[in-house]
């Protein structure tokens, strides 16, 4: 046992552990062997800086080519001869997809990116359910990552006209005659201002902003037809001006209750849904730049408080213990990995509604636990095992300082002395724990 | 205007005010598991089924004011033809995708209560459904109506039964919440890893919320499995909507000691091309009620059992150029039951006197319509669940 291990046991507190574990879990979906170990002896400060790392080259993605997703052309009629080509090829390309993306959160060696790209899937939450094409969402992923730590007032006017956000919100369908104001209202209301900061007329006007914009489904390429776009003045949130899409949405972005929103929401998601944010990160997002609030965030003092406890969602679950256990998602069995985070309620690509995924208790039930436990049967067949290759009255220890886990409650440790004989089976337990399946 | 620090889409979000770490403490695996085997729910107790139906049902398309010439005018590209509809009165007519309701309409087994919302509705679906499961106007309140009826009940792992896995707001309550079972049955851990796998639902006063939680619904998992997978010995077939209502049918037939179910669909959010999916998912809804009511004709609980159908609000009187409707404020609620006194309820409201949106008016408050099954149903006085409220419609 390398000495410093001995170090770290002796010397770092609960607190710490606590506020090392949530660092790398929530920025970082989790350590891999030995990440969390060498975290705690290097500090909380240091630690912040680490899971902060973005935007070098990521070797950890050099054996990950994006998949080249052809362009499928209309969905043929129910008769014709390539019908059931082309829905094996789109369905087989969607699963490429979702295998791509699960794969490039657990190869990582820089994580944030793809963390940051997970939240901002479930702030812009857009569905494959109506969407169809994968290709259409890999645009719209990639221009999430592209922005995913840039500037919002940029990723905003690049969502606004994104093709898969534009169908899933029916802008396809936003006429001049008769405005259509799905899209109007899910931006205002859940991707830049929040509920509450704008009135009905608000939403009447900035749908008509919004017309003129007809995307091509396969591909997700949108086109503006000058002709059927409103162009005359329009009054939204009492500022007169012509707007189309891309004013509309700097528009939005000025105010200050962006500021407060996407702050409110990142603290939501990252930090705790019972505790407010101190007024001082706003601050942060004055300029709209997500890494300067990210940066915040990760450095500031929520770590610390007890409170800021966050349930992990099946996926940031699941990527954790990928990351933990050298998987690499796409080799497992693919039908049934995607049938159990089907079950789960969280498919990538396949947000529930355009509110995003669910949060907190409600991914506690039984049933989540009921494929939890599935996903860890098809994990141990490929898990590399050997953090706890110590001796029994070590393994407990060495497991939670393997997974990141701060400490486990004499209920898991006690289950997990069981099992003591069958890595596999202790695993399985320590992943299945309530200490693991939440960021305590 | 004030932003609260829990708006609504947190809320449905986040159902995490169950701070229930105390009471779980107390029960073991084997306590509840007995429990619900041995106490199959005593004759005569009335159940609630709750159908929540997500995305905005338009009411005026489900239940049509169609000899009214509004309704052909403002919606002349979505308006049901008399081949698209079953008349009722001289009037209204049913959604013609929806016979089997239509029918249990006939036998005086459905209330339809009309024009249902709220004060100043929210044409946000999320602002709004948080309305409508929390039972409060006030986005402060993060419990849901049924969850604050299972506080109020010894804690019992089956007392109120979920079909899927993620738990709907409207049944997490302050120290309780539903349990969830899947339309694919109760599945236990299997093998070698399985017999130590109970001890991981063992609550401790040292755990936080969000531990003690994962720990109950452990526990929780065991105890419906004991009670409920021998019941589910078939896989249930049909649509998403009838396996979920066709699980509920067999437990209740099973005599589970349940006395409040929550079934949902979504995809009801037609902007555009309405016609066509609104038809699709009511005819998917109505067909599992027919053969739900069919299933409980079956058994012995026939009579017990109350069927409440609504969504979070319904659509514009104006459809758009895109064959669609935007987001709109009152609509029908369906109570559909043996014991349910059929016929009509509240005020049609007008299609010529709309607020300043284009929407209609309301002529019921959802809370009135919830009263009337608390304490029609679930024997508990509205004011314990909704605070100062007192009054109550009851079509039982």
């Amino acid at each position: 046992m390398p000495r410093y291990i001995t170090w770290v046991r002796a010397h770092i507190s609960t607190a710490q552990r606590v506020a090392t574990s949530r660092l790398v879990h929530r920025f970082n979906f989790g350590p891999r062997p030995g990440q969390y170990l060498e975290m705690l002896q290097r500090g909380v400060e240091a630690t912040q800086t680490s899971v902060l790392e973005h935007g070098v080259a990521d070797p950890g993605l050099n054996s990950l080519p994006t998949p080249s997703l052809p362009n499928l052309g209309p969905i043929p009629a129910p008769n014709a001869s390539n019908v059931s080509t082309f829905w094996n090829t789109l369905y087989a390309n969607q699963s490429e997809l979702v295998l791509w993306w699960l794969d490039r959160m657990a190869l990582a060696d820089y994580p944030l990116t793809e963390r940051m790209t997970w939240f901002w899937h479930g702030h812009w939450a857009t569905s494959n359910s109506k969407v169809f094409y994968p290709l259409t969402m890999q645009r719209q992923n990639n221009t999430l990552r592209r922005y995913a730590l840039a500037n919002f007032g940029d990723m905003a006017r690049a969502m606004v006209v994104d093709g898969a956000l534009n169908y899933w919100l029916d802008n396809e369908d936003n006429y001049l005659s008769s405005p259509n104001e799905n899209l109007a209202r899910e931006l205002m209301e859940l991707m830049t201002i929040g509920v509450n900061n704008f009135t009905q007329r608000d939403v009447t006007a900035a749908a008509r902003a919004l017309t003129g914009y007809s995307t091509y489904q396969p591909t997700g390429a949108v086109t503006f037809d000058a002709q059927q776009h409103y162009s005359k003045p329009l009054t939204i949130l009492d500022k007169t001006a012509r707007y189309d899409a891309q004013s509309l949405a700097s528009l939005l972005v000025s105010t200050d209750f962006n500021a407060k929103f996407i702050t409110d929401r990142m603290w939501f998601r990252f930090v705790s849904g019972t505790t407010k944010p101190p007024p001082a990160l706003e601050g942060s997002f004055a300029r709209r730049d997500i890494y300067a609030l990210v940066d915040s965030l990760a450095r500031s003092s929520a770590w610390n408080d007890p409170a800021n406890s966050l349930v992990k969602s099946p996926v940031e679950w699941f990527i954790g213990a990928c990351r933990a256990t050298k998987v690499r998602p796409s080799t497992l069995t693919a039908n049934a990995l995607q049938w159990c985070l089907e079950q789960m309620g969280q498919v990538p690509f396949n947000p529930p509604n355009v509110g995003g995924w669910p949060y907190g208790q409600a991914w506690l039930s039984g049933v989540a636990f009921q494929y939890r436990f599935e996903v860890t049967e098809l994990l141990m067949t490929k898990a590399d095992l050997s953090p706890i290759s110590v001796p029994k009255s070590k393994m407990v220890q060495a497991c939670a300082d393997w997974l990141g886990v701060p400490e486990w409650s004499r209920r898991t440790a006690n289950a997990l002395d069981g099992v003591s004989d069958n890595p596999s089976d202790f695993v399985t337990l320590a992943l299945l724990s309530p200490e693991y399946a939440v960021s305590v | 205007m004030n932003t609260c620090e829990f708006d609504r889409r947190r809320f449905l979000q986040w159902t995490g005010a169950g701070l229930f770490a105390t009471l779980s403490a107390q029960l073991s695996l084997e306590s509840l598991a007995s429990a619900a085997s041995a106490s199959p729910l005593a004759s005569n107790t009335p159940i609630l089924v709750i159908v929540t139906l997500y995305g905005g049902n338009d009411g005026l398309n489900t239940v049509v004011p169609f000899t009214d010439p509004t309704y052909q005018s403002a919606r002349s590209n979505i308006a049901l033809s008399s081949s698209q509809l079953l008349p009722f009165t001289s009037t209204l007519a049913f959604n013609a995708s929806i016979p089997n309701i239509s029918a249990l309409y006939a036998q005086n087994k459905v209330a339809i209560v009309q024009g249902v919302s709220y004060p100043e509705p929210s044409l946000s679906h999320f602002s709004s459904m948080a309305i409508w499961q929390s039972a409060s106007l006030s986005a402060e309140v993060s419990t849901g109506w049924i969850g604050r009826w299972l506080d109020l009940q010894p804690h019992n792992a089956l007392n109120a039964i979920g079909i899927g896995s993620t738990l709907p707001p409207l049944m997490v309550g302050e120290k309780s919440v539903a349990s969830m079972v899947d339309i694919g049955g109760v599945q236990l851990p299997w093998g070698q890893a399985a017999s130590q796998i109970p001890k991981l639902g063992r609550t401790s006063s040292s755990d936080i919320p969000f531990v003690a939680a994962d720990a109950t619904s452990i526990t929780d998992l065991y105890a419906t499995a004991q009670a409920l997978g021998p019941l589910l010995t078939s896989s249930p077939t049909g649509s998403n909507i009838n396996q979920q209502l066709a699980v509920v049918s067999t437990l209740i037939n099973g005599n589970v000691p349940t006395r409040v179910w929550e079934v949902n669909l979504s995809s009801l959010d037609t902007h555009v091309s309405e016609v066509g999916v609104q038809n699709e998912l009511l005819a998917e809804l109505d067909g599992a009620i027919g053969a739900f009511m069919t299933a409980i004709s079956a058994g012995s609980r026939s009579n017990d059992v109350t069927v409440m159908i609504y969504s979070e609000f319904g659509r514009r009187v104006m459809s758009n150029a895109g064959g669609g409707t935007d987001h709109g404020t009152s609509a029908p609620v369906f109570i559909i039951g043996n014991g349910v006194k059929g016929g009509l309820y509240g005020d049609q409201p007008p299609l010529s006197s709309l607020d300043e949106n284009g929407n209609l008016q309301v002529t019921t408050d959802f809370r009135n319509v919830y009263g009337g099954l608390l304490e029609g149903v679930l024997g508990t006085p509205v004011k314990d669940i909704i605070p100062s409220w007192n009054t109550s419609l009851s079509v039982l």
